[in-house]
Order: C-alpha cells, then structure tokens, then sequence
C-alpha cells in the first residue's frame, strides 16, 4: 500500500517537472498588436476550405437553424478571420481551436450549447480533468451517425478512456451495451450532472429504476441494500457472475448474513452439485432459488423474500 | 419465409412513412436522399441451442435490412427528415424517426426492440394453463404423494435423494420443453418546441412492453426448491413535460415526470410436485424428507407490484461577477398499493392471532390490511458553485441531499405461513428503511502549466440510516489528480483517492437477533479504501497512438471480523492505433484484471456460535483477459477489407479454509469459480460495383465456454430442488452474410 503511494507521488512530481521544462518553450508567435481581425465571411473561407465548407454545409452547424443563430458562419467559432486571410501562410494568425485551451475551446461551444444536456458542464468531472467539446466531438469530421463524435458510437467514444469499462462490457455478465441496444449515455451524462459518476437521475437507483421499474416498489417487506443502493451487490458495466452480481450467491448473501443455521454455512466443493453433501444453497440460483423476492416482497408470508 | 415477407412489409412501411411526408415535401423543394441501405441474407450455424449466442440479438438464418437510413432536407435547409431502420423486421430491430423544423420545432421518434435470452431446452413438470398458472397433471401429483407416503410408513430415512430421483426421473423424461426469456420493446417519443430560444419547450413520452418469462424460485420448503418460469407481461409508461429558459448569465429548466409501472400477471400460482392434496404439521417445511412430507398441494407468489412515481423537477444555473453555480430540486412521491394476497393457499393450516384466537389465513379478509399502502417521498437537493482566480486557480464547492422517506404505515402481522406450508407464530412487522445521504466537496484546481492541471478534493459522504445496525456513517475522501498534455503528443493522466467510512457509536447487534454478533455488512461496516490510476498516451505522429495504463482499487474492511475482509483489483491495459494511409487503419489492444477477494464466516446451529473453530474462510481470486484487434484495409479504391478479433476470458478460484475441530471441520477448495472464455473473429469483404452500390460477404465465428461452479452437474433434480435446466452454456456459431449495400 505504501509502495503504491509512493510510486503515485513519485510520478506526480515527475510529471510536473517535465511539464514545467517543457511549458517554458511553448509560446506562440502572438500576432501584431492594434490590429483587429473582421469578418470576411463564409464564402471566403470555402474558396481554400472547400472540402471542410462543403462537409460542413450537410451538417446542423452548415443549415439554416444554425444561420438563424449567427450570420458569420464558420467565424462564429473561428473567430474574424481576415488576418488569416491576408496571411494565410503565418501560423500564429490561423484561426485553430484545437491549440486553445480546454476552457476556451468549451467556451465556443458553449455560446449555444449552454442548456440541454450540457447544463451541468462547469464544474463536471470532465470539465475538471481538461476536457474540452472537443475531446469527443468533431464538427468537421465525425465518425458516428449521431452526436458528431469522433468514435463511431458513444460507447466507442468513452471506451477510449475509460479502458476497465470496455472490458467489463465483454463480461459474461453484462448489460447489451456491446450489442449496441443500450450506450453509457443512457444512464450517464458526460456533460455532467448533480449525481456522482455523472448518472442521470438523482440517486443510483433512480436511474436503475428507469428500465427496472418492476424493482421500485416500495415494497412491504424491505431489503435494505437494495433500497439504498442497487450497486451494494450488482456491478453495471458487466460481471463474470450472474446477473451483473458482484460475488455470486451464495457468497454476496454472506457478506452480510452469518445468521443461525444455513446463512453462516460453509458451502464449499463438498457442497456442489453431485457432490456428498450437494446443497441447494449453492447449485444453481442457491439462496434465490428460495428467497426469490429477494428486492423486496408484497407477499404476507414472505418477510424473508420466500415469494 | 415469415420473416423476410414481415422485414419487406416494415421496409415498405418506413418508406412510406418517410417518403410520404417527403413526396409532400418534394413539391415544396425537399430532396432525399439514401445512404445507405444494406441488405443481407445470413446462414447461421449453432452446434449447440444455447441462448447465450442469442442473448441479446437476433442472428438466425435468414434475410435481413440490416440497415436503411432516409434523410432529407428542405431546399433552404431550414426542415430535416432522417429515418433509420436496422434489423427490420427481427427480434433487435431499431428504427428511429427525426423531422424537425430548424428554430421553431423538432420530434424524435425511436422504437427499439430488445431481446433477452436466458435459457433454451429447460425441462419442466409444470405446463402453463392460464397467464400466471403453472400445474402439475393431477395423476402426477397423486402418483407421487402416493409413493412418498408409502416410503414414509415404512421408513421416514429412506425419503432422500436417491429415493425422489427414482421417482421423478420418468415423468422429467416425459416432461415438457420450455424455452426462458423475454423481450423488451421500448417506444420513445420526444417533441421540441423552440429548443434553441430563450424559451424551450419539451414533451418525452416512453413506454416498453417487456412480455416474456424468467426464471424464478418457488419454493415448498429446504428440501423442495422449484424453479420455475416466472411470467413477466409489464408495461412501464413514463412520461416527462418539461421547459427551459436560457439567460445571458443563466437558466433553468423545471418539469414535472409521471410514470406508472404495470404487471399484468400480478401472482404466479404452482403445484407442489410432491403433494396433491394439502397438510400440514410443525416440520412440513421441510418435506419431503424424514421430517415430514406434508405441505401445500399447492403455491403462490406475488410478483412485482404495480406501482407509480410522480417527480417535480427544477434545475438553475448562473454567473455572477466570476463564480459560476447550479441548484437542483426534486420531489418524488412513490406510491404503491396492490391488493394483499392471504397468508397461504393451504386449506389445512389454522392460523393464530395475537390474542391466541385462531383464523382461516386463506382468507385474505383476516389480513390486518388489504393492500400494500406503501409510499415514499423522495426530497433531492443540490448545489454547485466555482470559480476562477489568478488565471490559473479554481476552487469548486458542492452539497448533495438525497432524502429517501419511507412513509408507509407499519402493518404487524401476527405470524406468517413458512413455505406454504406451517404457520409461525412469530409477529412480525413491516419496517420502513428510510435513509438520507449527503455529499459535501470542495475542490481546489490549479492549471500548473499549458493543457495541464492538478486537482485536490475533498469529499464527506454521510449516510443517515433507520433499523440498520448503525445509524449513521460517515465517509471522508481525499482525491487527487494530475492530467497533462503538456508535452507535444504526449497525455499523462494520474489519479488518487483514499475513503476512510467509519460509523459514530456502536454497531447494534441485537437489532437482528440470529445474525453472528462479530457479523459486519458491507454497506455499513467500516472500510478504507485506495482508488488510483496512471495511464499515458502517445501520439507520435498524427496517424498512431498508443496508450499504456495501470489501475487499481483496494477495500479493506480490517475491523469487520465477519463478513468481507477485502476486496482488491489491479487492472493492466496497453492500446495501439494506426490509420495507414488511405483509409486503412489498425488497431489492438488488451487489459489484464486480477482481482481477489477475502470472505470470512462462522457456521452456527441453533445460536450464533461464538467458537473460532466454527469459522471459515474464503479467498476469491478472478483474473480476466481482454484483448483484440481490427485492421482495415482498401484495396484498387474497389475493395474493403475489414478483420476484426475480440478474445475474453476469466478465470476463477475459490479457496476455502476451516481451522479442524469445528462445525465445518475442514473446507474444500473449487477452481471453476467461474470460468469462462469468449472468441469472436469476424471478416468482411466488400467489393463496390459503381460508386452506388457495393456487394460483399462477411463470416463470424464465434465460441463460447463456460465452467462454473453453480452449473457444472446441474440436471432436472438435484438435492431438495427441481430445475429447469435451460442451456445457456457452451457453443461453436458460424454465421455467414451476403450483402449488398445501395445508396442513392
């Protein structure tokens, strides 16, 4: 444990260092001062830019609606872009949003895209770990078939970072995200949003509850690590256990219960099916072949979740 | 031949429907287009009828539209229509539908069909008679209790195992085939009004059916588990009515969601195999075995209940001077009140009330309710606010506030009827679990150089709990972070976090009587953690990057003497990508996850056992492999190339200790904790015949292993349970796919 720290803090400083050695060359040719840039409009640009004009007028950003928002067309991002013009051979006078910094480059977007979804940006983990809009989306050239990402779908777009998702996604257990019937933006915002982890709705469970409903309850037996948290005993992403369960049962239900009698068991080989002392609590479903309400029971007779 | 004629019929539809508005549209001057539309016929190949191949898809024999995507758009590109259809016509069928008008209006339309597969070729006694019904054939149930009670005079011990397996196994030779799984279609609906104004106006609409079966555990009795169909006709509706204003410095957004969950078959009603007719003595829940062999002819659960929520929403944010914030307010009423069923169908219990005077539990009217009465009101709070200073400093502060409470009534109920089968006069009561957690952070953030920054926080998680061992526990956690792109083509990202959960007082142990007191639930036991990750990625030219990363997460629970001890996993990932040049492109990459987790127990009998040598323990360890790769390849600017493997595995290990001398005396070990692995390899071959029109073959094979713990030996009967037996194991798939891809 302390060798993990001390690897952690030793990288940490090793990063730093070469990130300040290698921030004090990085300055750009900053343009002459006093003279400002004006708009020389859109038709302008598509005289050199013609494939990015071209690629650009069959999508949201190159329709009406988005002339109905501004009038300048590709500087409405880019920024005036007659120094450019003038010069288009200098560096430093092209108009990039690429070499701005995360929070600028946001900025540019966030002109319009302010509400909806991206309500929650500033201040979202993502927001905090320097990504920008432009991390994920591309509005020249993107690769899926909706939301202009730079991946061919959302799934394959967050899987470029988060790495021990794409492979808990190809458990045995596992929601269809890899079958492509559901994607992360459907219990995530990647803009971000009031609930840790970015989820949707307010709380965990809420958001299970969106296509679990049938778990809702409230129930007249309670069981009280569901009520409070689904992922007390499920993991999402995928699982090599039944039912995206953490553990198997019997073993999840025993991180909880030594009761008297056949919760405290031991169920080892021996019990397996087949074996000499083979155990019902083991085989199969085990403890949910029995109590199998075990998210809570309306049944008078089941205050242990039997039916 | 069913299917291609429905697939047509849905492609004439969508066309219709596309092209109908379209053919309007196009006298006003819409133009569409069709990019692309693939078509493909496949031949598939399963040596095995496991549902694990199909679990969520559709991939038989047959023709298929795999894909058609219409799209259009007025002349001044101010209207837009796009319809998608895939999988027309099969069981992953999805078809989405946008026409908007740019400024004024926008409505989504997208229906998706999602199948889920849990087990073919289960064997069953049981044949179902009505939606939530399931019977045994009355002879059946006779012929068995007959023999049983014939066992049962002349030798109680001789009612085991071996004995009830003799028995069954004709009738399991003759039993029916039942098939396990459902499909969930879900319709969702959206109308924009003004989505890009000031004011914006919006109306969601969602719906599934989800119609299908699961399996479930009805069970008699310890030594009588039935697994069964579970029938499952649900219907959620949500629906959502919402508004957002957007200010120069702010906004909000507010609205209100209803949705209401329905199960048609709201009680699922089955024979004990092993009675036809009911009875019962103190010991029938354990029958059939020397104990007794009464018990109810026959059973019934109560399946999910209906139920509602009903959620007023509103969300602000704004700027003021240079601090940015959000609010967030919720309330949620939950509500649900099906009807209470009796305490059991068995005629010949009696049951006994509190006062001593007995009562006919079949009844539903000697109930001390009718119905469930059950509500909840949720309150959610929260709040953000940042801001930047110095240029290159931020500091962030939020609260979060999640209310769960449980208003329901207690209801006491005299006793209960276990298993179907002997009242227990034993009271019990239902409980309300409410709980409140409350997040509270403050970040600090300091850009340290270009595209560079670092990150401390601090967060205390409070969870407030009622009837839980403890009433409360409290969480600190520390987080920090460094992500850099500092370096030309160079990312380095470094994650650290450390929770410490602790709980005020005393763990409570009498609150739950049987439980061993030195027991601790993983939700409430004390616990640190570490959570860290290192990954760097390399960009050495515009067209390859490669990445390389660790990380890992450690719980200790060091002062829980029972329960989980730990629970650590440590992950391995390198990934590589090449675009070529000309459209060729290579990528692979793999993750290792090793993972081990420490489990401790103590065996009791009667009372919790407070002797050491009762104990046992186990180690679990799972190591997984992940990898794959795809190489893309185009060739005289006719032909494309497409390769793609995908390899997973797991590999499990449960590890059991007991010191000698105890209840379980000694443990043993089993190494198919389980085990798995997955292969998928799959080529395509296009060859494009004019600029429009491209023909091609694809293959997929794949194959699929699995030996887990739970399923190895698993057949119809086994000790004390009747099981289905569906397959959802091991397959070898073939599957080849002409297409023909158009577009216009």
């Amino acid at each position: 444990m302390r060798t993990h720290r001390m690897i952690l803090l030793a990288a940490a400083v090793a990063v730093l260092a070469l990130a300040r050695a290698s921030a004090a060359g990085a300055t750009a040719a900053a343009p002459a001062a006093g003279t400002e840039a004006t708009y020389v409009g859109a038709e302008t640009c598509a005289e050199c830019h013609d494939t990015v004009a071209k690629g650009l007028a069959s999508s949201p950003h190159g329709k009406d609606g988005f002339a109905k928002l501004s009038a300048h067309g590709c500087e409405t991002c880019h920024g005036p872009g007659s120094r450019h013009v003038e010069d288009p051979d200098n560096v430093a006078l092209r108009p990039r949003i690429d070499t701005l910094d995360a929070r600028a480059q946001s900025a540019i977007c966030q002109n319009c895209h302010s509400g909806g979804k991206q309500f929650f940006w500033h201040g979202g983990r993502h927001e905090q770990k320097g990504l920008s809009c432009l991390t994920c989306h591309s509005v020249h050239s993107p690769k899926s078939d909706t939301a202009r990402l730079k991946e061919s779908s959302v799934a394959e777009m967050c899987f470029t970072c988060h790495k021990d998702v794409r492979a808990e996604t190809w458990k045995t257990s596992h929601h269809p995200i890899r079958e492509g019937k559901i994607t992360c933006t459907d219990c995530h915002n990647p803009h971000g949003s009031e609930t840790p982890k970015m989820i949707i709705a307010a709380s965990v469970n809420d958001q299970c509850y969106t296509c679990h409903a049938e778990k809702r309850g409230p129930f007249l037996w309670e069981h009280p690590p569901v009520r409070e948290n689904c992922m007390n005993c499920h993991t999402p992403h995928g699982s090599n256990h039944l039912k995206l369960q953490k553990t198997s049962v019997p073993y999840l239900c025993q991180q909880c219960h030594a009761n008297t009698r056949h919760p405290g068991t031991l169920y080892d080989a021996t019990a397996l099916a087949g074996q000499a002392k083979a155990s019902n609590r083991i085989f199969n479903r085990a403890c949910l072949d029995c109590h199998a309400s075990i998210h809570g029971s309306n049944s008078p007779s089941s205050p242990y979740f039997g039916h | 031949m069913r299917k291609t004629l429905v697939t047509l019929a849905c492609v004439a539809a969508g066309a219709w429907l596309a092209w109908t508005p379209a053919a309007r549209a196009a006298s006003e001057g819409f133009s569409l287009h069709l990019d692309p539309a693939v078509m493909e016929t496949l031949w598939t190949d399963v040596d095995t009828h496991s549902a694990k191949f199909e679990e969520y898809r559709d991939l038989s024999s047959g023709f298929r539209l795999k894909k058609l995507h219409i799209y259009g758009e007025g002349d001044k590109g101010n209207r837009e229509l796009d319809v998608r259809l895939q999988n027309v016509g099969r069981a992953d069928a999805r078809y989405d539908l946008r026409y908007g008008v740019a400024g004024k209006y926008s409505f989504t339309l997208d229906y998706n069909k999602i199948p889920h597969n849990f087990g073919n070729d289960g064997h069953t006694l049981y044949t179902r008679t009505g939606p939530g019904t399931y019977e045994i054939a009355d002879p059946t149930q006779l012929a068995l209790q007959t023999a049983i009670g014939n066992q049962y005079k002349i030798s109680p011990a001789g009612i085991n195992y071996a004995f009830l397996n003799r028995l069954l196994t004709p009738y399991l030779d003759a039993a029916n085939t039942v098939s396990i799984g459902l499909q969930r279609d879900r319709t969702s609906a959206r109308f924009d009004l003004g989505k890009m104004g000031t004011l914006a106006w919006g109306l969601q609409y969602d719906h599934e059916n989800r119609v299908g079966t699961r399996q479930y555990g009805g069970s008699f009795g310890f030594s009588n588990a039935t697994e069964l169909e579970e029938p499952i006709d649900y219907r959620t509706n949500t629906a959502t009515l919402g508004g957002e204003w957007k200010g120069k410095n702010g906004g909000m957004s507010f609205g209100y969601t209803y949705s209401k969950f329905e199960n048609k078959i709201s009680t699922m009603y089955f024979d004990n195999p092993f009675r036809a007719t009911s009875a019962t003595d103190p010991s029938a829940y354990t029958a059939p075995g020397a104990g007794s062999i009464g018990g109810s002819a026959i059973g019934f659960a109560d399946l999910a209940a209906d139920n509602s929520a009903n959620r007023l929403f509103w969300n602000g944010r704004a700027k003021l001077g240079g601090w940015w914030m959000h609010g967030n307010a919720g309330v949620t009423e939950l509500k649900q009140d099906d009807p209470l069923l009796p305490y059991t169908l068995n005629s010949s219990i009696t049951g006994i009330a509190a006062n001593g005077s007995t009562f006919d539990p079949t009844n539903p009217a000697n109930l001390p309710a009718n119905s469930a009465d059950r509500k909840v009101r949720i309150t959610d709070l929260a709040g953000d606010a940042g801001t930047r200073f110095a240029d290159a400093f931020g500091l962030t502060f939020r609260y979060k506030y999640y209310d769960y409470d449980d208003r329901s009534r207690e209801i006491d109920f005299p006793g209960y009827v276990r298993f179907h089968a002997v009242w227990e006069t034993v009271p019990v009561a239902t409980e309300p679990f409410s709980y409140k957690r409350q997040d509270l952070s403050g970040e600090f953030s300091w850009d340290f150089a270009s595209r560079s920054t670092f990150l401390l926080g601090y967060t205390r998680e409070r969870w407030d709990l009622t009837n839980r061992a403890v009433s409360r526990t409290d969480e600190d956690i520390l987080r920090a972070s460094i992500d850099t792109r500092a370096i030309s083509n160079v990312m380095l990202r470094a994650t650290y976090e450390y929770g410490n959960r602790t709980f005020p007082g005393s763990y409570d142990t009498e609150l739950e009587e049987t439980n061993n007191p030195l027991m601790r639930e993983i939700d409430i036991a004390e616990r640190k953690y570490d959570l860290w990750s290192l990954e760097a990625e390399f960009y050495p030219t515009d067209m390859i990057s490669f990445s390389v990363g660790v990380n890992g997460r450690k719980d200790d629970y060091k002062k829980s003497v029972l329960g989980l001890q730990k629970d650590d996993i440590t992950r391995f990932n390198a990934d590589f990508d090449y675009e070529i040049a000309n459209g060729q492109h290579l990528y692979a990459f793999g993750e290792y996850a090793d993972r081990k987790q420490d489990l401790a127990g103590r065996q009791s009998g009667a009372t919790p056992s407070t002797n050491p040598a009762d104990g046992w323990t186990v180690h679990f360890k799972e190591k997984n492999t992940f990898g794959g790769f795809g190489w893309t390849g185009k060739f005289a600017k006719l032909w494309t190339v497409d390769v793609t493997a995908r390899y997973t595995k797991s590999d499990g290990l449960a590890d059991f200790f007991s010191p000698p001398g105890g209840a379980p005396d000694l443990a043993f070990s089993f190494n198919n904790y389980e085990d798995y692995d997955l292969t998928g390899i799959g080529a395509k071959v296009d060859y494009a015949i004019t600029p429009h029109a491209s023909a091609g073959v694809w293959y997929l094979y794949e194959k699929y292993k699995i030996d887990s713990f739970i399923l190895q030996g698993l057949a119809n009967y086994l000790p004390g349970a009747l099981i289905l037996d569906a397959n959802n194991g091991d397959y070898r798939a073939n599957v080849v796919g002409l297409r023909l891809r158009l577009t216009l």
